[in-house]
């Protein structure tokens, strides 16, 4: 089933070129420079229910724009966008009843207030009866401890906690799509990692849809079946992550600690990355040889105190396809 | 129907009860404002007194007449800082992009805009308000027939409604030019020359201004000059009781559709 169809989507900003110094601020006066910039250009994709899809590139890619278009913020110049069959354009009070939003940058949390306030305007908004909220927030307990904050004053979370808090208050009402912007930026391990865990437990439970942008290659590693990303507006890349590493980078590298550095490793099926003392970095392309075939080659010519198989960091691989 | 007016008071009440919460967290700034504006409007109506008395009545208008009108004039202007001070501030949101919360949300984004700060500093002014007021119609023996306490109140939402509207439709100006906040501060310099004395006083221009193009006059004036059967220098068929919540509805339908056309310009801010 589509839950999101994104046709053709485009969204145009029109900024205004500013002179320098007294004069320029004059000729701006009477003659603004305007300039179209597309933020979005051209964007075509179809998310499935219960997808968990990670939105990857650069700053200022379009990334934001696009997910604000998706839930309403945002008017696109054209295109289409239809969540569930319906578009957030003319339907917005019943398309965002199905959505749960987190900007990861900015929080919709009361400042000033205990944190379980602001959870209970959000059940009065969605009209959350006393049960489905009841059952939510204990759900939602075990894998973010919310009850641990939910007294405390929003102003005096740590940027981890608040952004517990965040996730709870988009996943109150049980929405089916769950759109995520950035939501692990600046936390510490354990955050994410509650977060991660948090992520795939609503995925699996209750079949929510996902849309995460991140800088966080670990969170697309460890939630994404299938990843999109752009640059410049642009779609560049659309597929499930194992796809694009065995087309960009279908490597695999073989980490050797030797006893003594060889002179030269001549092997058809190795390259050798790096040396550093006596160890040494060997890449190798995964389905043209294994792992075990190397290492006993390599036994049988050198001595060997200790060895690694790594595999491609996808870090690489993303920087690769933005470059490009 | 039902269903969606009893969704709209539950989000409203409970938005209420936060905003409240909120504000006294910080009391020393209400303080200020306890004692600093019925100050301030009690200085302005005694004014108006050390002059009418000095120097004769303002256009056949005696003291206590001007008090009831000024109480009029006071009393919507507090209830339009409680309801819609936050369209003083669309400038601001729309630089920061603070639509967004509302804009996610099931229920309409004007609502929930106007409801997310209930504005205690409408109370402050309200004390002043009814002060004046209940002086201004005691003196001039003002009659609390079941009518008249039914044609003050209509009066009081219209006059509400026009405040409301016109600082939402000034505020709405940012969604298209990013900035609006001047043109809430000129409209708040208008309503205080136009509804705190008889319009009257100024030349016929004026006046035909401040009734067909900005109709602050139906905020006090003519209904007061109504009230108090005194001469408004315009035949408008039907009473002014009903012209003022007529005008205030009527521009309050405006001011939204405004405010919502605004919304489909809003750009949100870059994240
Ligand atoms: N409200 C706006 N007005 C003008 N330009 C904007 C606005 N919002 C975003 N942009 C520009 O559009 C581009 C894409 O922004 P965004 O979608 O936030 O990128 P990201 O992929 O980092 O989330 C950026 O170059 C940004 O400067
Ligand atoms: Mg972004």
């Amino acid at each position: 089933m589509v839950m999101i169809d994104v046709q053709n989507l485009r969204k145009d900003f029109i900024v205004s070129k500013k002179k320098k110094g007294l004069r320029g601020a004059f000729v701006d006066l009477i003659k603004p420079e305007k300039e179209i910039f597309h933020a979005v250009d051209d964007i075509s994709f179809q998310l499935e229910k219960g997808e968990i899809v990670g939105y990857l590139g650069p700053n200022g890619a379009g990334k934001s724009t696009t997910v604000k278009i998706m839930c309403g913020i945002l008017q696109p110049t054209s295109g289409s966008v239809m969540i569930n069959g319906l578009s957030p354009a003319a339907n917005r009070k019943e398309v965002v009843s199905k959505l749960g939003v987190v900007f990861g940058q900015r929080t919709q949390l009361f400042w000033d207030l205990r944190l379980g306030e602001s959870f209970e305007l959000l059940k009065r908004i969605y009209r959350i009866d006393d049960n489905l909220y009841q059952t939510n927030l204990k759900l939602m307990d075990d894998v973010l401890q919310i009850n641990e904050i939910i007294d405390k004053p929003v102003r005096q979370l740590s940027l981890g906690q608040r952004m517990r808090g965040d996730l709870v208050a988009s996943m109150l009402h049980s929405p089916e799509i769950l759109f995520l912007d950035e939501p692990t930026i600046g936390l510490d391990v354990e955050a994410k990692y509650s977060i991660r865990k948090f992520i795939k437990e609503i995925n699996q439970n209750f079949g929510t849809t996902v849309i995460l942008t991140t800088h966080d290659l670990d969170d697309v590693e460890q939630l994404c079946s299938r990843i999109i990303i752009i640059n410049h507006g642009k779609i560049i890349e659309d597929g499930p992550l194992e796809m694009l590493i065995d087309r960009i980078a279908p490597y695999r590298y073989l980490i050797v600690d030797f006893y003594k550095l060889p002179e030269e490793i001549n092997h058809p099926e190795i390259e050798v990355m790096k040396k550093e003392n006596t160890r040494v970095w060997l890449r190798f392309e995964k389905n043209k040889t294994s792992a075990a075939k190397l290492i006993s080659d390599l036994s049988l010519r050198y001595q060997i105190r200790d060895l690694s198989v790594e595999e491609t960091k996808i870090e690489d691989v993303v920087r690769q396809v933005y470059k490009s | 129907m039902l269903k969606h007016v009893k969704h709209y008071i539950s989000v409203g009440a409970y938005s209420l009860r936060m905003s409240f919460a909120r504000q006294l967290e910080y009391p020393s700034f209400l303080i200020c404002w306890v004692i600093g504006n019925p100050l301030n409007y009690m200085m302005g109506v005694w004014m108006i007194g050390v002059i009418t008395q000095r120097f004769q009545a303002l256009n056949g208008w005696t003291y206590p007449q001007i008090a009831f009108l000024y109480g009029i004039s006071l009393l919507s202007h507090s209830l339009s800082v409680l309801l819609f001070i936050q369209t003083w501030g669309i400038e601001r949101m729309v630089i920061r992009g603070s639509f967004d919360r509302f804009l996610v949300r099931p229920v309409g984004v004007f609502f929930q805009f106007c409801i997310d700060y209930i504005n205690l500093i409408g109370f402050t002014d309200m004390i002043p308000g009814v002060i004046i007021f209940v002086y201004g119609s005691s003196v001039v023996n003002f009659e609390w027939t079941f009518f008249n306490t039914i044609k003050i109140l209509l009066v009081l939402v219209g006059a509400t409604l026009i405040r409301g509207a016109t600082y939402t439709i000034l505020g709405s100006v940012a969604f298209w030019t990013k900035s609006s906040r001047s043109l809430i501060s000129m409209v708040h310099a208008l309503f205080e020359r136009t509804t705190y004395y008889p319009l009257s006083i100024y030349p016929t221009v004026i006046q035909v201004i401040f009734t067909f193009l900005l109709p602050f006059g139906f905020i006090s004036f003519y209904p007061a000059c109504e009230f108090l059967g005194q001469d408004s220098g315009f035949d408008f068929p039907l009473e002014f009781a009903l012209w003022t919540p007529v005008v205030g509805v009527i521009l309050e339908i405006i001011a939204v559709s405004i405010f919502n056309r605004g919304l489909k310009k809003y750009e949100s801010a870059g994240s």
